[in-house]
């Protein structure tokens, strides 16, 4: 009896007294170190990108970094990025941000920006005119939700048609396509021997740089658009139909493995080591293509306009912008961060030292830029016919559904007008649920 | 006696104290996201384009599963999955244990390598997967070529049947080891002295295995089935690297369609709906595993 009794010493009392000055010790010791922070030290701005080589800013990115450091300590700030792959960045964004809680000062975002309109700043019309007026006005467009600018496009991202020389000159071909009719034939020609004529990554249905974005071109090509004025989608018909069909058509000619690549870059590597003659990519290809480390077709790429369909040549915007986020506490630093990131030299050595054209307009005026990066002539003459992306709260879940029907059809199990029939009655029910 | 009652109430009221924090933390891990997750499936949540509010909406996620083709086709999908792959899976093991179990087999050599698939982290295994299925320059084309047995290369995730079969061999490429493993303590567990006593009665190595080893690992094999079942209704990171669900949705099951529906489209009531059947179906196999795992009661022969 006594044995126990002495086993059972520690009563309640006691063990909730050391519990809550346990407790107590970890809250006073967070709370100094929280107070440590704030009472001194530089305003810390927390920035969310894709890593490197998607589009980046110094810091994450290598250029301007003696800029960089010089801006932050001139400022009294300290940047801390987090840089996950760039397929990581959208589901990171929903997450921080349906949690209510701060994380990020500035986000980047990629046609995103009407999905999540409710939690960024309209920041835009405290900018710079000086910088404003050196912008394409078109460039708000996909930034743009509800009459509020909610970013800024930090690079001139269009999908343009890259070609390999060599291919053409060897198949006497002096000019690369012009047109669908062009495009279809010299695929077909260049087509043989273990090489194709066409290669893309049709692996993936949704968002910017999915299949259905790729239609996107074709549709806009063909005359046509995504949506009516009703809001509701306008794509099941002729011009949507012969979009389709000019992919179909084109898949005798391409690659095998492009309905299986999920990737931009899985593509971009057949493309370099030789093995395709056409694509369409985005301008920070140049750079790649060009290196001898990573290509197998160093000088003998060319950029030109999109093949032009009934209607002309159309593309489609990669909407890479910055944005800031509503539960930022720091605002205005991270505006400046972004003037930072768009100052005309931090963008002339983003397109010198990583191949991402700058979106400054006198800057991919300036004669050391376009002879970096010849295709910014092609990039600025696309810009000049129709790029919409056709960005809505919901392209994820619209891209998606279009994208699994376009993959049925270019994998032959459904025709071009029954997937278009059928990509449109699933993007109806998204657009009515939309309201419910 | 009165003292003992007193010291075994103030023993079952420390055990309560002690264990409370344990308990507590278990309940905001797991119950709380459970809880939240039954929560959201009656609601209708409105996140993208404007800020987060709720609104109740009843079984009316629940209805849409019902009339949803994608869902019953994910539905039907996951079910095949998880039935080939325990199969095969279950299979494997169980020849690879037996051989193991082998004096020839037992250097711990052979534990250690057998074990390096499993020990792959899940998305290390899906890019490993991903390049020896690349179409261009896989290496699973470059063998298939070099032996004579295609012509061409194959692409392995291009079509909607051999994409989902490729996913699931590179699954169970990972799970056998783990399997082999669990079956294989169950086959040491079998006391010796029994296959002596066949082989006296004439017993040949099909009949031992019969009527000794498989009665002797049943309750592993159940255990074993069960964890596979689980872990098949799971799968997602071969699906996120090697398809995204590609071609045409004919590799989404349950989880990757919960997650895209959550996360990509921003329909969370939706995906918490989904999610729920998929925690039915794992919780019903729990509840077999938990079964599977108690002591078993010998009858006591009279007589």
């Amino acid at each position: 009896m006594d044995k126990n009794r002495t086993f059972n010493r520690v009563s309640r009392r006691d063990f909730l007294k050391l519990a809550g000055a346990g407790a107590a010790s970890l809250a006073a010791g967070n709370l100094l170190a929280a107070c440590a922070q704030r009472a001194s030290g530089p305003v810390k701005l927390n920035v969310l990108v894709p890593a490197a080589p998607d589009p980046a800013p110094p810091g994450v990115a290598k250029f301007s970094e003696e800029a960089f450091a010089k801006w932050k300590t001139d400022n009294n700030v300290e940047v801390v990025y987090e840089a996950p792959p760039w397929p990581q960045l959208h589901d990171k964004m929903a997450a921080n941000l349906a949690a209510g809680q701060y994380v990020h000062d500035i986000m980047y975002n990629c046609g995103w920006g009407p999905e999540f309109a409710g939690y960024l700043v309209d920041f835009v019309k405290d900018l710079p005119k000086e910088l404003i007026d050196d912008l394409p006005a078109s460039s708000f467009s996909t930034v743009t939700w509800d009459g509020k600018r909610l970013g800024v496009v930090f690079t001139l991202s269009l999908l343009t048609l890259f070609y390999n020389q060599e291919h053409l000159a060897n198949a006497g071909i002096t000019d690369p396509p012009k047109n669908w009719d062009e495009l279809k034939g010299m695929a077909k020609q260049l087509t043989g021997g273990g090489r194709y004529g066409w290669v893309l990554n049709y692996g993936a249905p949704e968002g910017i740089g999915g299949v259905a974005s790729y239609w996107m071109c074709f549709l806009q090509q063909a005359g046509g658009k995504l949506y009516g004025e009703d809001g509701m989608p306008a794509f099941n018909n002729e011009a949507g139909v012969d979009a389709l069909q000019v992919m179909v058509d084109l898949m005798e000619s391409t690659d095998p493995g492009s309905i299986s690549y999920v990737g931009i870059n899985d593509a971009t590597n057949v493309f370099s080591a030789g093995q395709a003659t056409m694509m369409m990519n985005w301008p920070f290809m140049w750079k790649p293509a060009n290196d001898p480390a990573t290509s197998k077709v160093v000088g003998k790429v060319g950029s030109a306009l999109l093949p032009a369909g009934p209607a002309g040549t159309a593309s489609i915007d990669g909407t890479d912008a910055y944005t800031i986020a509503k539960l930022s506490p720091n605002p205005d630093k991270a505006r400046q961060l972004i003037e930072f990131y768009l100052d005309k030299e931090v963008q002339k050595r983003q397109v010198l030292d990583t191949g991402w054209l700058p979106i400054r307009l006198s800057v991919l005026n300036d004669p050391e830029v376009q002879a970096a990066a010849p295709n910014a002539v092609v990039i600025l003459e696309q810009a000049k016919n129709p790029y919409d992306s056709f960005v809505t709260p919901d392209y994820n879940a619209v891209t998606t559904a279009i994208g699994s029907e376009l993959q049925k059809a270019l994998a032959g199990s459904e025709s071009a007008a029954d997937a278009i029939k059928n990509a449109s009655d699933q993007v109806t029910e998204i657009v009515k649920k939309r309201g419910s | 006696m009165q003292q003992n009652s007193e010291y075994n109430r103030r023993r079952i009221r420390m055990g309560i104290w002690f264990s409370a924090p344990a308990v507590i933390v278990l309940l905001t891990v797991l119950a709380y996201p459970i809880l939240a997750s039954w929560v959201l499936s009656f609601l209708r949540v409105y996140f993208a384009g404007q800020g987060l509010s709720f609104r109740f909406y009843g079984l009316t996620n629940y209805t849409e599963l019902l009339t949803n083709q994608l869902f019953r086709e994910a539905l039907l999908r996951s079910i095949y999955f998880t039935l080939v792959e325990v199969i095969v899976v279950t299979f494997l093991a169980l020849i690879v244990a037996l051989l193991l179990n082998h004096p020839l087999g037992r250097h711990a050599f052979f534990r250690v390598v057998l074990l390096v698939p499993w020990a792959l982290a899940p998305v290390a295994n899906a890019v490993l997967w991903k390049w020896i299925y690349n179409a261009n320059y896989g290496i699973l084309n470059q063998a298939l070529i070099g032996l004579g047995i295609i012509d061409r290369n194959i692409i392995w995730l291009g079509s909607p049947v051999l994409a989902l079969n490729m996913i699931l061999l590179a699954d169970i490429w990972k799970a056998v080891p783990f399997i082999a493993l669990l079956l294989l303590a169950g086959l040491q567990n079998i006391p010796s002295h029994l296959y002596k006593a066949a082989r006296l009665d004439g017993a040949n190595a099909w009949q031992q295995f019969q009527h000794v080893t498989l009665p002797g690992l049943k309750t592993t094999l159940i255990i074993s089935i069960v964890l596979q079942s689980i872990w098949a209704l799971k799968v997602f990171d071969l699906i996120y690297v090697l398809t995204k669900g590609s071609p045409a949705d004919s590799t989404v099951l349950l989880n990757y369609l919960s997650w895209r529906v959550t996360f990509s489209n921003l329909d969370v009531g939706y995906g918490a709906a989904i999610a729920n059947v998929l925690f039915v179906l794992m919780f019903i196999l729990s509840l077999v595993y938990i079964r599977a795992l108690r002591p078993r009661k010998t009858k006591e022969k009279v007589g």
